[in-house]
């Protein structure tokens, strides 16, 4: 960028205007930094077409953002449906003798569902229990049984078949945790 | 029918509860493992080698939702046992237990079951 003071510009405006052209941009220094520009038409569309860009990048991630979000609410949505007709369920729901879920039990996975970032698929258990299942990239599969207990059990068996028991504190903090572990 | 079963036989578990049909199923079309835990051994009618035709209208007498089945090798590849266990209401009853001494199937052989299941009906 070229600096030139207004009298110059005046004497040689020729010349300035054809270094603009020429792709330099020229800075006018004024009284009150109400400073000038000269630059090409070109240089000025090159500008505004990134300013346009940006713009719209911009745009494109918030509503990515809002998109994701929009689904994640969408699947937490789904699931507290679906603990409604868990919670429906009577005795012997099973055909053979399951017992009707816990309402507790019920209440702390609606907790947990609500607080949960990353959404799990939820199923009942014969055992009293309700199963949150995640599966990943990888093609590992986890279940964490929620049951009335403080603590979660967690069954994690990798693409490879390795298997992992663990044993962690039924809280939407200590789930969440693992569950991004899971996901990493 | 006796208590003998060869690998080839298909074995048929009707998924719970019928009012709710889609309970177990999840988004990728698969049954969940939860759908094999049971404390008493998870009941099942023994194919006996029908056609799974044959079988569906035998069961839909005494059923209404949904049906999914399992080989028996893949209930003996998961360390399963599979017990005859016929009723006068059916004669084809029969339960796989983890083994012979627990009736429940333990974490693992109920996700190997569940990935192995084919929806029947």
């Amino acid at each position: 960028m070229l600096i030139a003071k207004q009298m110059d510009i005046r004497a040689n405006i020729k010349k300035y205007f054809d270094l603009a052209y020429n792709g330099e941009t020229i800075l006018v220094p004024r009284k009150e930094s109400k400073n000038i520009v000269i630059m090409s038409e070109d240089e000025y569309n090159r500008i505004t077409r990134a300013e346009r860009l940006g713009s719209y990048a911009e745009k494109i991630t918030a509503a990515k953002s809002s998109a994701i979000a929009e689904g994640i609410s969408s699947i937490r949505n789904d699931n507290l449906s679906k603990l409604e007709n868990i919670r429906n369920l009577k005795d012997n729901w099973n055909g053979n003798g399951a017992p009707a879920l816990p309402i507790n039990l019920i209440e702390k996975t609606r907790k947990l569902l609500e607080d949960l970032p990353i959404q799990p698929e939820i199923f009942p258990t014969a055992l009293s229990t309700i199963q949150l299942e995640y599966d990943n990239s990888r093609r590992d599969h986890m279940e964490i049984d929620i049951g009335q207990s403080d603590m979660a059990e967690i069954f994690i068996v990798t693409y490879f078949g390795k298997e992992i028991t663990e044993n962690i504190q039924a809280t939407s903090d200590a789930i969440s945790r693992r569950v991004i572990q899971f996901y990493g | 029918m006796d208590n003998e079963f060869k690998e080839t036989e298909k074995l048929y578990r009707a998924v719970y509860p019928p009012d709710v049909m889609d309970m177990f199923w999840k988004k990728d079309g698969t049954i969940s493992s939860a759908a094999f835990a049971d404390p008493k051994g998870l009941s099942v009618d023994r194919g006996n080698y029908r056609t799974d035709s044959e079988v569906i209208s035998d069961m839909k007498k005494r059923f209404t939702g949904n049906i999914v089945s399992v080989y028996v090798k893949n209930c003996y590849d998961a360390g399963a046992i599979v017990r005859y266990l016929p009723s006068k209401k059916n004669q084809y009853h029969s339960e796989i237990h983890g083994s012979t001494d627990t009736p429940l199937l333990s974490k693992y052989q109920r996700r190997f079951l569940a990935l192995r299941a084919v929806t029947v009906c």
